[in-house]
């Protein structure tokens, strides 16, 4: 970023000064001609041939440094267009004088870009104004789509400012996810510990072999849960570092029922339904089963653990285009808007409380992720609160065409 | 001389136009932070949003301001006219969009701590969103100057009004089931009503949009009915007196616009 700034400074001082250089040649070819003359030397004493050839040599210098200060201001510009920032110059009563392709958008805008221009416009004239050292702005507009703009501006030493306004949704959103991946993971591995430690403790010196048996049940409670984020931790890693994963032919229907026969027995003690839609009979696709069954549990197990007893949870299979959509669907509470494009981060949750509760590791969703990126596809949710929500894993069926009935792989002869 | 004039006031008619695209930036941004605001139960965001008001005030003001000596200086005309009256109106339905929000911030600080259920929150952001949308649009209607999208708001802002009335059931439902007691639920039905009267002032920008592009007011408001039932009366009462024929046939045209619109 001031890097960035350094490099737009000197590209400014360098436009001012072709500004000047220009300004001088429109001087020199006015009508002070005597006086430009006077300091060109050509008023002294020689013959009037070696005046004329100085004054040709003079005039044809002056022609190049004008096109030379034409060209640098032209390619000044072209490389201030090139920035990814918006560039703003203005004067020192704060009106704008220049503005880069990138800032276009700030100018004589609406919405929310109407709002980042007016504080672009305000700390500009702050600065240029009081002549103060330097101004940061953040803008947060909540949208949708939420977005953050962060806002420099410089005062330069021939008068005005410069400001630069930059986009950093991207770079807030990764230092929120990492910030609070450290914060949780440590969470979630030291508080079944701490509760270890203290449970074994209580139960050193104590003689009521009923209260020691509840103790021990506790304590069998949380080396589970912590066991079991271990668990999916590693597996996590593994299929994050599994660059070689064995790719087969995949027979979705198989990783369906396979999925819910896992779960058959938790949805059955709820009297949760579960749905099969739009299965396509023999559709297989390219990749890796372990881990498509296991994404596709942990859709399903999250579904179930945010529906209520009774309710209904479809699983759905469609070929849209080249891909296969395999959904989860839920009738449960839904994801608030907010929390919506975070849930896949590790250790993300959106009811701290009720995941604990329900035995959550909260790296389901993260698995499922990075499976879908590991088979070149992705995952997409929707939800309202109240009504349920929608998982799809979006997956290419192989190359091009879709994989259905029989088996590509094996070659057929004759 | 005069073309400069005449070139000064345009400089400050599209000075005047880039006040009101602020404006109504700033109002579209205080809907999604008070939704923000109620569901999250963040009480910061909400002390933010309610001082914030005051810079939505000031901007409104000086719009104001420059409308008042654009009038009294310039005397404008037709168009010009049309543009500057309009956009007062337009003013104020923004001014009051950003109070309506802040009534949200300050209903979210009266329930702070209280759990809304999800159903009910799936509404309130949807309503939120549709607010949003229809702020948007008026914005968009404005700044391009564009009647038919202005005049399009009236329907846009059905889904709004829809969602309203599927909020205020399901708040009733949710206190029969007792998820939540009497005072939370009256609190809940009020806010509703705060978004869908944002919606309100956005068909409000269109019309005004419409009248500024146009020239023409929408057929589907109030006075435009009262003046067909109007016509449409003392259309029957030259009818029954007998009067001559062409201002009865004018006063059947008005009777079937009356019939259409009553």
């Amino acid at each position: 970023m001031s890097a960035g700034l350094v490099v737009v400074g000197l590209g400014v001082a360098a436009l001012l000064g072709a500004a000047l250089a220009a300004i001088v040649i429109r001087a020199l070819q006015g009508r002070r001609l005597g006086a430009v003359l006077a300091t060109a030397g050509l008023d002294s004493a020689s013959s009037p041939e070696a005046r004329l050839h100085r004054l040709e040599r003079f005039v044809a210098s002056a022609a190049a440094t004008q096109r030379a200060a034409e060209d640098a201001e032209t390619r000044l510009v072209a490389a201030l267009d090139a920035f990814p920032q918006a560039v703003l110059l203005c004067d020192e009563a704060g009106e704008l004088t220049f503005a880069n392709r990138a800032a276009a958008r700030f100018i004589a805008a609406r919405h929310g870009d109407a709002l980042v221009g007016a504080a672009v416009r305000d700390l500009m004239a702050e600065v240029a104004g009081r002549g103060q050292d330097r101004g940061r702005r953040e803008v947060q507009l909540s949208g949708p789509p939420r977005q953050c703009f962060n806002i420099l501006v410089q005062p330069l030493t021939s008068g005005g400012a410069i400001a630069v306004a930059e986009d950093v949704t991207e770079r807030r959103r990764l230092e929120d996810v990492r910030r609070d991946f450290v914060a949780n993971i440590s969470h979630e591995l030291k508080t079944p510990v701490g509760a270890m430690a203290l449970l074994a403790e209580t139960m050193t010196g104590e003689d009521d072999p009923e209260l020691v048996l509840r103790l021990a049940g506790r304590l069998h409670h949380e080396a589970m849960r912590v066991g079991r984020t271990i668990d999916d931790l590693l597996v996590l890693s593994r299929i994050e570092t599994d660059a070689t994963r064995a790719v087969e032919v995949v027979d979705v229907g198989l990783v369906i029922a396979e999925t819910l026969d896992r779960v058959g027995q938790a949805a059955e003690n709820r009297r949760i339904s579960l749905e099969v839609e739009h299965l396509e009979p023999g559709l297989r696709i390219p990749g890796d089963a372990r881990q498509l069954a296991s994404a596709l549990y942990n859709l399903v197990d999250n579904a179930l653990k945010y529906s209520e007893d009774g309710s209904v949870v479809a699983v759905s299979c469609r070929l849209v285009g080249g891909d296969v959509h395999l959904s989860v669907c839920d009738r449960g509470i839904g994801i608030p808007a907010h929390d919506l494009e975070r849930v896949f981060e590790r250790f993300y949750r959106v009811d701290k409380g009720r995941s604990r509760r329900t035995g959550g590791t909260g790296l389901g969703l993260a698995i499922v992720r990075h499976v879908a990126q590991n088979h070149g596809g992705r995952v997409t949710v929707e939800s309202r609160e109240g009504e349920g929500s929608t998982f799809t894993l979006v997956l290419p069926s192989g190359a091009g065409e879709p994989v259905t009935a029989r088996a590509p792989l094996a070659t057929t002869e004759g | 001389m005069p073309n400069d004039y005449r070139k000064s006031f345009h400089d400050d008619l599209n000075e005047l136009k880039a006040g009101v695209l602020h404006l109504a930036a700033m109002a579209t941004e205080t809907v999604a932070q008070a939704t923000e605001v109620l569901l999250t139960g963040d009480m910061e965001g909400a002390a933010r949003l309610i001082e914030g008001d005051d810079a939505l005030d000031e901007v409104s003001v000086d719009i104001d301001e420059r409308c008042f000596r654009l009038l009294a200086r310039q005397a404008p005309v037709a168009g010009d006219l049309r543009a500057i009256v309009a956009t007062m109106r337009i003013n104020s339905d923004l001014e009051r969009s950003g109070d309506l929000m802040v009534n949200v911030a300050k209903a979210a600080r009266r329930m702070y701590g209280v759990e809304i259920p999800p159903r009910l929150r799936g509404l309130l952001q949807d309503m939120s969103y549709e607010a949003g949308r229809l702020l948007r649009l008026a914005g968009d209607a404005y700044s391009e100057n564009s009647g038919a999208l202005g005049d399009a708001l009236h329907d846009v802002d059905d889904r709004l009004d829809a969602l309203q009335r599927e909020m205020v059931l399901a708040v009733f439902e949710s206190h029969a089931k007792g998820e939540i007691d009497v005072s939370v639920a009256v609190q809940l039905a009020v806010i509703s009503r705060y978004y869908e009267r944002v919606g309100d002032h956005a068909v409000n920008m269109g019309e005004r949009v419409l009248f500024m592009a146009e020239g023409s007011l929408p057929e589907h408001n109030g006075a435009a009915r009262a003046r067909a039932r109007r016509e449409a009366r003392v259309a029957g009462a030259t009818d029954a007196a007998g009067i001559d024929a062409a201002a009865g046939a004018d006063g059947a045209t008005a009777a079937d616009v009356g019939a259409k619109t009553g």
